[in-house]
């Protein structure tokens, strides 16, 4: 806080007139954006370093904590036709302790999902070096991938959501995989008699239930989603664990990091090894690795790892960093297509960007 | 330079807060009617009593804008993040003791414990596409909370009044909110989850690190303390008299170790009494009894002052012996 330096701002000058000439024509949205977006988005431990106001009429209003929602948002009120459109920035971002600046690029509407990723991970990168970055490291990781390979193994739904939702908060997988703390289902009583019954004899039983016991229903969940709860619980027994089988499967897959090429054999081999149908996911995969040689970037440096996944409801694929191996990465950026038709969006819209902290840059540090 | 005291300016919260001061013969004073924030304490001189609400307090304290101040716990967990550098909580005073805990509808039967609520956060978030909400005032507590169980897919509703409502009037799915009894809660359909007590709160005697401790302050708020102290101590102490038998050769200082109790003139027979425990002062009677004393009183006391000062000791060994 407090910060005068113009370091940063010159450094993010020099990266968003390289964007300018790839084609990204610079968008400015306002600094003060609504709050729910980036609450809905990226959950309430975001709230705690957010610069939080209020409109006179009551509405709740932050400082943008990225460029990213309001670029998205700015681009849905612009053109309500999905057509591709690409956007730069630059300017100050607003998270506890302060202001950082920050340039970057976004890319809405192209649907040559591998070709966009390789662009603009090599843009990025590109636009580090000019705004003098110095040489940077690459790690990636692929939301899709690591979704295809949970939807593969088959788990529970509960076991599904845990594993996904505890992996994604970096948790390590013996944690998540820890006996559940859930009522277990034995002691649900009654209702482990609804272990042999559908959907609409388990819906009556929960609300004979209710009535019996003079219970009114408040609150959003009705009884047919607390009766589905227990009918999923009840298929899964989902207080018991996972197989032995698919905890390997899953720990084997988690290991898989290092050179793309090699991974791509890793994960082909646990494939075939697990007989998991991870095809689509792992095309996509290879077909990224090419394009990003064909782009010139160094295939060699770069690094896969399966278990680098950041909030899986935000990202949908492709999602990267980039720093100097010392302190936090200087270029963070990932695919989320999800994301346009969550803010409004009549149709679900592929869409990409990366962002470069300025203030991370070695020659802008104090 | 003036000691500040705040103190709450309305409801039981001012009551039980000026009957704990008055009861260690510190007897606050209004100004000139009852609405006037400032007062004083009678026979005291260099302390300003300033009349606030209890989160105003917080505030006030953890700006180093008053010295003292009788606050919930539950207010200084919320609104000072980092609490530990800012306030010290002396000592807890015995009333107005709440909890803070996360209610959902009792219809959901299928929630007994917070990784059940989870499950239910995520599966509620799978099937609509929008988060779970929580109502409530304590948005911090309740982040920290939820943080710590996993619980990721919830959005907080920010409630400053009737909470315990907002689940029937559709505004949340379920709260986090203060109860005493949970009668509140139960009237509206909802449950606490059984392992959902974020905070178990009550007053406390709350002192701020930020403020400006100066010599004469120091002193002032030591005065303070060494009477708070002391009426605390006589609260726990009952004073046990006896007339002992020449006899009775040693049973005044066996008494003294067995009964964790502090004997004075401390000689052999006579006359002699006890400061004991409170809840040792029978057992401690009817062991004089045996002993050969014919009769044993045994008395409540006003205050008992005491070289270590365990109130000020708290307070000195966070600001530091000297400023």
């Amino acid at each position: 806080m407090g910060k005068t330096s113009t370091a940063p701002r010159a450094a993010g000058e020099r990266a968003l007139a390289f964007f300018a000439r790839a084609g990204f024509a610079r968008v400015e949205p306002p600094i003060l954006q609504p709050t729910a977006p980036f609450l809905d988005m990226s959950g309430e431990d975001l709230r705690g370093r957010l610069f939080l106001t209020s409109g006179p009429d009551g509405a709740e209003l932050c400082l943008r904590p990225d460029y990213t929602i309001p670029v998205c948002l700015a681009h849905l009120g612009a053109s309500p036709a999905a057509k591709e459109t690409r956007y730069s920035y630059l300017g100050p971002v607003f998270r506890a302790p302060g202001e950082f600046w920050q340039t970057g690029l976004e890319s809405f509407g192209r649907r040559d999902i591998e070709a966009a990723d390789a662009e603009i991970l090599a843009l990025a990168l590109e636009g580090a070096e000019a705004a003098g970055s110095g040489p940077l490291k690459v790690r990636f990781g692929d939301a899709r991938l690591f979704d295809e390979v949970i939807g593969a193994l088959k788990l529970p739904a509960y076991w599904r959501r845990r594993v996904r939702r505890g992996l994604a908060r970096g948790a390590p997988l013996s944690q998540v995989l820890a006996k559940s703390g859930l009522t277990p289902f034995s002691k649900a009583g009654v209702l482990a008699a609804l272990e042999r019954s559908d959907h609409d004899g388990a819906k009556a039983l929960v609300q004979d239930l209710l009535s019996i016991a003079g219970i009114s229903t408040v609150g959003g969940r009705s009884p047919e989603e607390i009766a589905d709860r227990f009918l999923e619980q009840a298929a899964s027994r989902a207080d018991e664990g996972l197989a032995p089988e698919q905890t390997q499967a899953l720990q084997n897959f988690l290991a898989v990091e290092g050179h793309p090429d090699r991974a791509a054999e890793a994960l082909k081999a646990l494939a075939r090894d697990s007989v998991l149908d991870i095809s689509k996911a792992l095309c996509s995969f290879e077909e990224r690795v090419g394009f990003l040689a064909a782009r010139g970037l160094p295939v060699d440096d770069l690094s896969y790892s399966a278990a680098f996944v950041r909030d899986l409801d935000y990202y949908t694929g492709f999602v990267f960093e980039a720093g100097t191996g010392h302190g936090p990465p200087v270029v963070v950026g990932g695919r989320y297509d999800g994301l346009a038709a969550k803010l409004g969006a009549a149709e679900a819209t592929p869409a990409i960007g990366a962002a470069i902290w300025l203030d991370r840059l070695p020659e802008a540090a104090p | 330079m003036t000691l500040i005291l705040a103190v709450p300016s309305k409801g039981r919260l001012q009551e039980n807060a000026n009957d704990y001061f008055a009861r260690a013969g510190l007897d606050i004073v209004q100004g000139r009617g009852a609405r006037d924030y400032r007062g004083a304490i009678a026979g005291l001189e260099g302390v300003e009593v300033a009349f606030l609400s209890a989160s105003e307090i917080v505030g006030q304290l953890a700006a180093g804008a008053a010295h003292l101040g009788v606050t919930g716990e539950d207010l200084v967990r919320e609104h000072v993040p980092d609490a530990e550098t800012r306030l010290a909580l002396l000592t807890p005073l015995g009333f107005g003791r709440a909890n803070v805990v996360v209610a959902a509808p009792q219809s959901w039967i299928d929630v007994r414990n917070m990784a059940d609520l989870e499950d239910v956060a995520a599966h509620f978030r799978a099937r609509r596409g929008e988060r779970m909400r929580v109502a409530t005032k304590y948005v911090n507590l309740t982040r920290r909370f939820f943080n710590e169980h996993g619980v990721t897919d919830y959005r907080i509703v920010e409630s400053l009044g009737a909470t315990e409502g907002a689940p029937a009037a559709g505004s949340a799915e379920l709260i986090v909110d203060i109860t005493t009894t949970g009668a509140t809660l139960s009237a509206n359909a909802l449950k606490i989850v059984e392992d959902g007590v974020i905070l178990r709160s009550e007053a406390n005697l709350v002192a701020s690190l930020k403020a400006d401790w100066s010599p004469e302050v120091r002193k002032t708020a030591r005065a303070i303390l060494s009477r708070l102290a002391a009426s605390e101590k006589a609260r726990r102490t009952r004073e046990v008299r006896a007339f002992l038998p020449a006899a009775a050769k040693g049973a005044v200082a066996e008494a003294a170790t067995k009964f964790d109790a502090h004997a004075a003139p401390g000689e052999d027979g006579g006359s002699v009494s006890f400061l004991c425990p409170r809840g040792r002062a029978a057992e401690l009677a009817d062991w004089l009894l045996a002993k050969g004393a014919e009769r044993v009183g045994v008395a409540t006391l006003e205050q008992v002052f005491e070289v270590p000062n365990p109130l000020y000791d708290a307070l000195s060994g966070k600001i530091g012996a000297n400023p």
